[in-house]
Formats: C-alpha cells, sequence, structure tokens
C-alpha cells in the first residue's frame, strides 16, 4: 500500500531512479538490489510513519506455531494480514511448501518471507541435484539463516519456523530476521504467540497421538485469534510425517468458536 | 512486570498477586504484598508506579472507611469500583496522574461475588478473570480454554496454578512466587503461596546444530 | 498508535421510517489485546432516546455518566423527557467545556422525538461540533468501512425489520474488516412505542 500525498512526484522519481542506478548486485545468492545510503533500516523507518507525505503499512500480524512430537511436527497459523488496524485479508497462506520435506511459516513481512523461502526452495533442489539426497532440515534452515544475515540491520522483517523431516527424523527450527537459529521441540511466532505459548504448553507432551496434536495446535491458534487482535481468519494445519507432509485443515475460527461454545454447554449438563 | 491474577468461582473470587517490588534492575523487596482490603469481603490488587500504587489505594482505602463510619455499612465492590474509577479519573486530567492497575475484587449480598478490572487510565469494566501485566499475554488465553462458570475453589486454583506455571516458564521476568486468596462472604482468606515449579527438562538432549 | 483507537469499538446509528436504529460492537481492548467482548457502546437515556459513544473507553464512561447525571437534573427540572435535539445540544455544550483538553469521543445520538415521533440523528467529533443527519451516523475505529457499507445498503424510509437487517449487516461487515472493533454486537430499535434489542451472532477473531 503506497500513498502518495503532498510530495513532489519529479523529487520522488529522481530519488527512485538515484536508488536504483547506484545499486549494486551481491554475488552469490540472488540479485537484491543493495540501497546506496548508509542506514536502509531508518530510511526506510521514515516512510513508515503515518503522516509520512509517503506512507507505506507493511502487512504484520500473526500467530504462527509449530512443535515436534513423537508423531512428526504440527505446523498450524493463522491467515490474517493487517495493515495498521486494516484487516487487508482474512485468507493468507502462512505456510510456505518449500518442497514435500520442508515446510516454511511466515511471520512478520509478508514480501520477506515468501521471497527468501523461494531462494531456499532453489537452493534445497540444488543441493539435491548435486548430491543425490535430500538437505537436512539442519542445513536448509541454515543457508536460510545465512542468507537473511547478510542482510542483517537492512530492515528484513520476518520471524519463520523451518519444519521438515529428515535421516535424523523430524527437524525445527527457529529463524529470525537478526540472523538467530534455533531448534527446540515446540516454538510459537507473532503477535499472538504468547496466547499460543499458554495454551500449547498447557496440554503439551512428547506422547500426544496425531488426533491430539492436530486438535492442540488448532487450539492453540484459534484462542490466540480470539485474543490477539492481528490473528484471525482461517486456522490451517499442516503435518510433517517421514513421508513428508500433509494439509490436514483448513478451518474458519468462527465456525470454531460456535463449535466448541456447542462443546461447552454439551459437556456443562 | 508485576502480575495480579482474579479468577471468579461460585460464590467466591480467587485472587493472587506476585511478590516482586522491583526498582530499576533491583528487587527492593520478595514478599511485597500488593492486596489493599477495602472491607472484610472486598479487596484491591494494585500495580503500576511504585510510589502512586501506595498512595492511591490507601486514599481509596481510608475513604471507603470513613464511609462505613458515617453510613454505618459498606459500600457494595459495584460502588467502591465505580468511586475509586471516578477518582482516578478525576486525577487522569490533573497535572500529574497517578499512574496504577487495579483489579477489585469483593463478595457481597445484592452481586454476589464480582470482580472488576481497572486500568491507569481509569477504564473499568467486570470480568468473570482478568490478569494485569504481562501475564495477561500468557494467561488469558489458558483462561479462555479452561474457565467454566460456578467453579469450586479446587477448580480455580488448578487454573490459577496453569496460568502461574505458565507465567513462570515463559515470561522473561522471573516472578518466582504469588500470595494467593480467597473472597467469599465469610471474608478473605489466605491460601499457601505458589512458588515457582518450572525447571527446564534437562534429560532433553537437543540435537547438534551443526551441520 | 492514535489515543481514539487505543481501546477500539464503533458505533453506527441508522433511521428509517418512524423508527431509528443504533448499533456498537462489544469489544474492549488494549491496543491488539482483547480484555472483554461484553462492553457495549451504547447507552439508554430515556424512552426513546440513545447515546453511542467511540473512542477511549474511560471517556465513554466518564462522559456517559456526566450526560446522565446532567440529563436527571433537566428532566427533574422541566418535569418532562428531553428532546433528541435538546439533548444533541447538551452533549455538544458538555464537550466544548473540554475544548483545550478534550475528552476523547465521538457521539452519535439517535431517538425520536417524544412527541412528534419524529427520528432524529445526531454526530459530532470530539469537541463538540454537531451534524444533525437525515440518513445515517457513523462513529469509531471502523468509520471508513461504515461509510462504505452504510453508503451502499441504507435506503430511505426503511420498516423497522427491514432497518435492523441493514444496520446489522452494514454493521458486521464493515468491523470485520477492522481488527479493533467486534467480538459481538447490539442493536436497538427504537420504535414508537418500543424499544428492541438484539445481540448479534459475530465472528469472535
Amino acid at each position: 500500500m503506497l500513498a502518495l500525498a503532498t510530495r513532489n512526484e519529479d523529487e520522488l522519481l529522481k530519488e527512485t531512479r538515484a536508488i536504483t542506478e547506484n545499486a549494486t548486485i551481491p554475488s552469490g545468492i540472488s540479485s537484491i538490489a543493495i540501497p546506496p545510503y548508509s542506514d536502509p533500516k531508518e530510511f526506510l523507518a521514515q516512510y513508515n510513519k503515518p503522516d509520512s507525505a509517503v506512507s507505506i503499512k507493511f502487512n504484520r500480524g500473526t500467530t504462527t506455531l509449530a512443535f515436534k512430537y513423537q508423531g512428526g511436527v504440527i505446523v498450524a497459523v493463522d491467515s490474517r494480514a493487517t495493515g495498521g488496524a486494516y484487516i487487508a485479508s482474512q485468507t493468507v497462506k502462512k505456510v510456505i511448501e518449500i518442497n514435500p520435506y520442508l515446510l516454511g511459516t511466515m511471520a512478520g513481512g509478508a514480501a520477506d518471507c515468501q521471497f527468501w523461502e523461494r531462494v531456499l526452495s532453489k537452493h534445497c533442489r540444488i543441493y539435491e541435484l548435486r548430491n543425490k539426497e535430500r538437505i537436512s532440515v539442519a542445513g536448509a534452515s541454515k543457508i536460510l539463516a545465512n542468507m537473511v544475515y547478510s542482510y542483517k540491520n537492512m530492515g528484513l522483517s520476518m520471524g519463520t519456523m523451518i519444519a521438515g523431516w529428515d535421516k535424523r527424523g523430524p527437524g525445527l527450527y527457529y529463524v529470525g530476521d537478526d540472523g538467530t537459529r534455533v531448534t527446540n521441540n515446540i516454538f510459537s511466532v507473532g503477535s499472538g504467540s504468547t496466547y499460543a505459548y499458554g495454551v500449547l504448553d498447557s496440554e503439551y507432551k512428547w506422547d500426544l497421538n496425531d488426533t491430539e496434536a492436530y486438535e492442540l495446535g488448532r487450539r492453540a491458534i484459534y484462542h490466540a485469534t480470539h485474543r490477539d487482535a492481528m490473528s484471525g481468519g482461517m486456522v490451517r494445519i499442516y503435518h510433517m510425517k517421514s513421508t513428508g507432509w500433509v494439509k490436514i485443515s483448513e478451518e474458519d475460527v468462527t465456525d470454531l468458536y460456535y463449535r466448541y461454545k456447542a462443546q461447552e454447554a454439551v459437556a456443562a449438563q | 512486570m508485576e502480575c495480579v491474577i482474579g479468577i471468579v468461582g461460585k460464590d467466591f473470587i480467587l485472587v493472587a498477586s506476585d511478590t516482586n517490588q522491583a526498582h530499576s534492575i533491583v528487587i527492593m523487596k520478595q514478599d511485597d504484598d500488593k492486596l489493599f482490603k477495602i472491607n472484610p469481603r472486598g479487596a484491591m490488587l494494585v500495580t503500576g508506579e511504585p510510589g502512586d500504587k501506595v498512595n492511591f489505594a490507601e486514599y481509596i482505602q481510608r475513604n471507603l472507611q470513613l464511609y462505613k463510619m458515617i453510613n454505618g455499612y459498606d459500600l457494595s465492590t459495584n460502588a467502591a469500583a465505580n468511586y475509586a474509577r471516578r477518582e482516578l479519573a478525576t486525577s487522569l486530567r490533573s497535572r500529574d496522574p497517578y499512574h496504577v492497575n487495579m483489579l477489585i475484587a469483593g463478595h457481597d449480598d445484592h452481586d454476589g461475588a464480582s470482580l472488576y478490572f481497572m486500568d491507569y487510565l481509569s477504564s473499568l469494566v467486570k470480568l468473570p478473570f482478568a490478569i494485569h501485566g504481562y501475564g495477561s499475554y500468557f494467561g488469558l488465553s489458558i483462561c479462555d480454554k479452561y474457565y467454566k462458570h460456578d467453579m469450586n475453589e479446587t477448580e480455580a486454583l488448578n487454573l490459577l496454578n496453569k496460568i502461574i506455571a505458565e507465567i513462570q516458564k515463559r515470561l522473561l521476568v522471573q516472578l518466582p512466587s504469588f500470595h494467593v486468596r480467597v473472597i467469599n462472604k465469610e471474608g478473605i482468606r489466605d491460601l499457601p503461596t505458589i512458588y515457582a515449579k518450572y525447571q527446564p527438562d534437562q534429560s532433553v538432549r537437543h540435537e547438534s546444530m551443526e551441520l | 498508535m492514535s489515543i481514539m483507537s487505543y481501546n477500539g469499538g464503533t458505533v453506527v446509528a441508522m433511521a428509517g421510517k418512524e423508527c431509528v436504529a443504533i448499533a456498537s460492537d462489544k469489544r474492549f481492548g488494549i491496543q491488539y489485546s482483547t480484555v472483554s467482548m461484553d462492553y457495549p457502546k451504547v447507552f439508554e437515556m430515556g424512552p426513546h432516546l440513545f447515546l453511542g459513544l467511540a473512542g477511549l473507553a474511560t471517556d465513554v464512561q466518564t462522559v456517559s455518566q456526566r450526560l446522565k447525571f446532567r440529563l436527571n437534573l433537566y428532566e427533574l427540572q422541566e418535569n418532562r423527557h428531553i428532546k433528541p435535539k435538546t439533548f444533541s445540544s447538551m452533549v455538544s455544550n458538555l464537550l466544548y467545556e473540554r475544548r483545550f483538553g478534550p475528552y476523547f469521543i465521538e457521539p452519535i445520538i439517535a431517538g425520536l422525538d417524544p412527541k412528534t415521533h419524529e427520528p432524529f440523528i445526531s454526530v459530532m467529533d470530539l469537541i463538540g461540533q454537531p451534524c444533525i443527519s437525515t440518513d445515517f451516523a457513523v462513529i469509531g475505529t471502523a468509520n471508513e468501512q461504515l461509510y462504505g457499507m452504510c453508503e451502499t445498503l441504507w435506503q430511505p424510509n426503511l420498516e423497522p425489520n427491514d432497518l435492523f437487517e441493514t444496520i446489522s449487516q452494514a454493521l458486521m461487515n464493515a468491523f470485520d474488516r477492522d481488527a479493533y472493533s467486534g467480538w459481538g454486537a447490539v442493536v436497538y430499535i427504537i420504535e414508537k412505542d418500543k424499544v428492541t434489542v438484539k445481540e448479534l451472532k459475530t465472528r469472535m477473531d
């Protein structure tokens, strides 16, 4: 969303041209223009202020989670995109299908997540062709972490989880825009993550069966959408198995709300 | 960083408050009590700016006491909450407003057990359960999931334990203990303090981060 | 972050044929976090008179209570029900008293004249500039969405049942595109001899 208000168009054009002409293309992984000014983060930030003549509102606000358990990895996400208080979409796909054995999740800047995970899928494919075997989850997540690390402090915004299955079994990594890369059994990322953690932690066990695990992921996202204004829409669930990922369900939060309410009413009697 | 919790059950309110009194990066007191009695079966749990907190809470407390002395009966929970709200709202538009958040919990003959949530802007809401502080980001979803109307004391205490366990597990700021009370028709009763139980599971060895 | 959208919430009013409707959402939040889902912003000020307030929750409470107090005094003094138009001036006066340190709310007044039963709707800015409207009025965090909905759905001389359908659809579809309002809604249909209150089943995210 780009809003041009009082700013002189010529001036803007000149500025844009200056940026593109001076841009250098980094060797290696991809061709992202490096901006010619010293602090891109600050440069962009001035256009993110709502009262600026040029005001860009990135889509933000999310709840995503993933956890490992006896049967693999569960990935569950909401589907809302917001630009400020405006709900831009209720049907965003926040699970990125990198390849049949790798899933990525999307939190923070939608474009950043989508782009870098697309680049990641290219690297994973090249690895497969060169080595005649699939890349490990650890390896894939490290490629992503290295890529975003090279753009550190340039204003990338992403909190992503990489879930997969390799020789070592189920894998789950969190990769952040500051270059962090950590592995754990449970992760939740986004504005609604604290709410999701609340539900997740209270019920999580390694020995969960598949149905219980799906329901736990679903409940955690559902409760987060209920309390967090920036999360909502649908709950999407994916299951990473030894045979690759399967999509389990896509349900509207409203249906879940009234279903759970009816169940509670029955239980109360 | 402070945290107070209230849960309404069948004819009672279960309230809990963390016991830290912090200043800058230092914990000044580890057994601080954030509860202020407003009548034999009503109390405020107050968080916020250190000086304001006690000053405002005691001001309300003493005026409610005075009301009782003049009139011979206590204000209902609703009336007390609205009185506190008015005082805070008046202060809000003064040169130096009080910066306090509170839960007001009480039992009276008219409404039974009731719980009010009020933030430093003096927005007052009646709720079945309420949490002030960062703890709310972890606790509210747990309440949404497990809260039932007319819970008994054991059930409410189970829920409270779940919330506190989660806060102690996930919140960066450690809140090692919580004072717990039950407010009902008989008055305000202390329950055993809840201490942190969470220990990271050291038996789980994560796979190496090396490639 | 605007102070007007700190707690969220939205109100809409519409005029029909010998009736008016006013509706609000039920959310009380603190920025992104939803605290209560039972916080309507429409207040009954008389048998045919309703007040909707959107903005900072503390001021919604303060203003509604102070107005109720002034209204009670007025009605005791005059020994009759206030006319919506007079009440509108009362609201305007109260708000302008705080010209240099305003209450962060915008009001909607909706009602029927106690004698003629003529529909009345007015809306103001936060320092009390009134605007009497013959069709609809919108305030709150979803006001932009509501303008769109009302402009397309509203038509003159709607019967009470159709007015209910129109205002409900306008409100629900508007706040479904606003992160800061929703979580339930309440609708009042004000007719000459009855007031109907209805709760709407809405999205809860």
